[in-house]
Formats: C-alpha cells, structure tokens, sequence
C-alpha cells in the first residue's frame, strides 16, 4: 500500500512529529530517497535482557522489506 | 491640539457654578448638553445650557474668533474636533445617560479637550462631516451593549504560505543533502523537508516554489520559509526570496457552551450544511468576510480561510452572537 502521498496532510505531519517524539527527541536527521530511509539520532541506548549499549550517534539505513518490483537503485 | 493644554481656560472652566469642569477628571456632569460632546470645555462655561444656546453662543464665539490671525489653525482644529464631537455627540445620544460617565472615562476625553469653540453645526460649505482618521473614538455605531464583544480570541492553528525561491533546483540533491528531507518522487513530485524551529513543513518544488506549513503566526511563517531558502542556499543553489505571500490561517476557539446545530443550520441554511452521518460539525460558509467555519456541538469552533488575521476575528465576532443565540439549554 501506498501511502507516502499523505505524509504532508496534516494527519501525515502529526504522525511524523508523533515519531519523533517517540524517538524520545533523539532525532537528529531523517532521510527518505530513493526509498530508502536514513535516520541518524543521538544519545541512544540499546537495552538487551543482559546487556545495556550507549552510544553517541547511531545512523540506521532501512530499505523497503517487501519486493515492490521497484527499479534497483544505482 | 496646542491650545487644549492651555492654563487660563481651565480656571475659567473651574469657575463655572454649573461645574464639574475640573480638567484630568474625565467625568462629565450630567448637566452637561450632550449636543458638545463629553468633555468640558476650559474656556466657556457649557453646562445647563441647551444644545441650540450652545450653538448659537458657540457661533457668535466664531465670528469673532475668525477676525484673529490664527484663524486657520483655528479652524482645521475646530474641524477636527467638531468631527470628533459629532462622531461623539451622535454616538452619545444612541447610548444611554448612564453610561456617559463611563464612555466620558474611557479615554474619549482627551481628544475632545479644545479651547475654542466647538459647534456641532457644520461651518458653511467647508467641513467634512466624516471623523478625521486622528479620530481615535469608536465610530458611529448602532446602540449595542457594552458585553456584545465576546472575549474570547481565537488561536491561530496553521498557516499555509507560499513563497518562490526563483531558481530550478535538483531535488534528488537536496534529498540527499539536506537532513530532514524526504523525496519520493513517484508519489510526489516535491521534496518534503522539516525544520524544527519554527516546526513547519515545507514542500519544495523543482520550479524553485516552496510551501510552508504548520507555522503558527505570520511572522514564524515567514521566518520559517526563510530558513527552508537558506537551507537550500547552503546547498548551492542560487535561492531568492520572492513574492512570499501568506495563504490561508487556520484558527480555533471555545465559545464554552454546547450549541444546537440543527436549530442553526434550519435559519441559516444559506450558509449552512450539516450532515452529521458524514461529519459530526457544521459547515459554515460565511460570506463576509469570506470564511469558512466549522461549529462542533460541543461549542469548538474552526475557523479557517484567511489571508489576514483581522478576518478570523471578524469572523468569530460575526458568528458568536448567533451561537449564543442557539446555545443548548439542557
């Protein structure tokens, strides 16, 4: 399902800011190009059962799970 | 206006038996005519006479004050205060006598305070009728209670501005330089781009167009549009800043009551339309100003489709005493 063209409405713009809030404002960039999502933040702590990792910066680069059948990019 | 503040006329005032010519107390007696307006006057003395006394006393004052060599002053003040105490004296005589003390305290007082004679029958053939726009009283205005102002504000909620950046610009570039952006372009031929202060929105055209959204007062609108162009400047672009121009304003307000819309839209359905199976608020097309509002049973109101602040406010005082008169009773 498609439903990148109502990111902008203002139910979009709420959700967006829903998300970041969400990251607990660790938010530092988000980037959607080429259907990849590139999300850097800040101060974040990752928390297994055992063990506990802090770090500075953390960039997660995440691509589309499904086979859109989209062009693969260059 | 320099000859209000002169001294000698003021004693004379204070010598008037008919009193209450004490200047700095902006009271006035009540016998004073209403015909002069609410001040009192420093060099005659006004009270208890009628309006056509005045007049004529004021007249023969005239004459003999148009012999001086100040005439002219004279004259372009007399004109405006004379406006101004017409404004006054017709906005006088549709109020009522007790709330003269009140308007006299109001701050009406000062601009009326002149040292001359002041006629409220026009000079023959060269005064304007119409309140100079130093006027600074309230015009004349039909007879409405002092509590027909509702008090409430509405708060602006969005603002949607355009503005031109007046350059081509490569989207895939900014997309990928810029951090908060997003480009999709099967979806959506603009680049999505945040900032976080002012927290707006902006969609970002090829052309070089821009839309801001999501500011909530015209000047973060603008600083944030400003901010989207530099963003896109830094990145090498050769932005401008043209014809910004604000395109619609979104508020909203309480007006603290449940209001029966099916009352409301059976006598205004011109305007009207409420489906409640399709939308539980009434749509409300206002003609003048030309806005659109959005009236909830709870007494939430919506207002949007403004280029200026001053409509939604026009709007919310047109609307308020018609939902007042459809507040829920029970």
């Amino acid at each position: 399902m498609e439903y990148q063209l109502y990111r902008n409405t203002t139910l979009g713009n709420s959700l967006q800011e829903s998300l970041d809030e969400l990251i607990q404002g660790s938010l530092n960039t988000d980037r959607f190009c080429d259907n990849v999502w590139t999300f850097v933040l800040n101060d974040v702590e990752f928390r297994e059962v055992t063990e506990l990792i802090k770090v500075d910066k953390v960039k997660i680069v995440a691509c589309d799970g499904k086979n859109t059948g989209s062009n693969t990019t260059e | 206006m320099d000859q209000n503040n002169s001294l000698p006329p003021y004693a004379q005032g204070l010598a008037s038996p008919q009193g209450a010519m004490t200047p700095g107390i902006p009271i006035f007696s009540p016998m004073m005519p209403y015909g002069t307006g609410l001040t009192p006057q420093p060099i005659q003395n006004t009270s208890s006479l009628s309006i056509l006394e005045e007049q004529q006393r004021q007249q023969q004052q005239q004459q003999q004050q148009q012999q001086q060599q100040q005439q002219q002053q004279q004259q372009q003040q007399q004109q405006q205060q004379q406006q101004q105490a017409i404004a006054t004296a017709a906005a006088v005589v549709q109020q009522s006598a007790s709330q003269q003390p009140t308007q006299g305290a109001s701050g009406q007082t000062p601009q009326l305070f002149h040292s001359q004679t002041l006629t409220t029958a026009p000079l023959p053939g060269n005064t304007p009728l119409y309140p100079s726009p130093m006027t600074p009283m309230t015009p004349i205005t039909p007879a409405t209670p002092a509590s027909e102002s509702s008090g409430i504000v509405p708060q602006l909620q969005n603002i949607v501005s355009t503005v031109n950046l007046g350059c081509k610009l490569d989207l895939k570039t900014i997309a990928l330089r810029a951090r908060n952006a997003e480009y999709n372009p099967k979806r959506f031929a603009a680049v999505i781009m945040r900032i976080r202060e002012p927290r707006t929105t902006a969609l970002i055209f090829s052309s070089g167009k821009m839309v801001c959204t999501g500011a909530k007062s015209e000047e973060q609108s603008r600083l944030a549009a400003r901010k989207y162009a530099r963003v896109v400047q830094k990145l090498g672009f050769p932005a401008k800043f043209l014809d910004f121009k604000i395109q619609n304003m979104v508020g909203s307000c309480d007006v603290k009551f449940p209001i029966r819309l099916e009352g409301l839209v059976l006598t205004h359905q011109q305007f009207s339309s409420y489906e409640p199976e399709l939308f539980p608020g009434l749509i409300y097309r206002m003609i003048k100003p030309r806005i659109v509002l959005l009236i909830f049973v709870s007494g939430k109101v919506v207002l949007t489709g403004a280029k200026v602040r001053a409509e939604i406010y026009e709007a919310f005082e047109n609307i308020y005493p018609i939902l007042k008169g459809f507040r829920k009773t029970t």
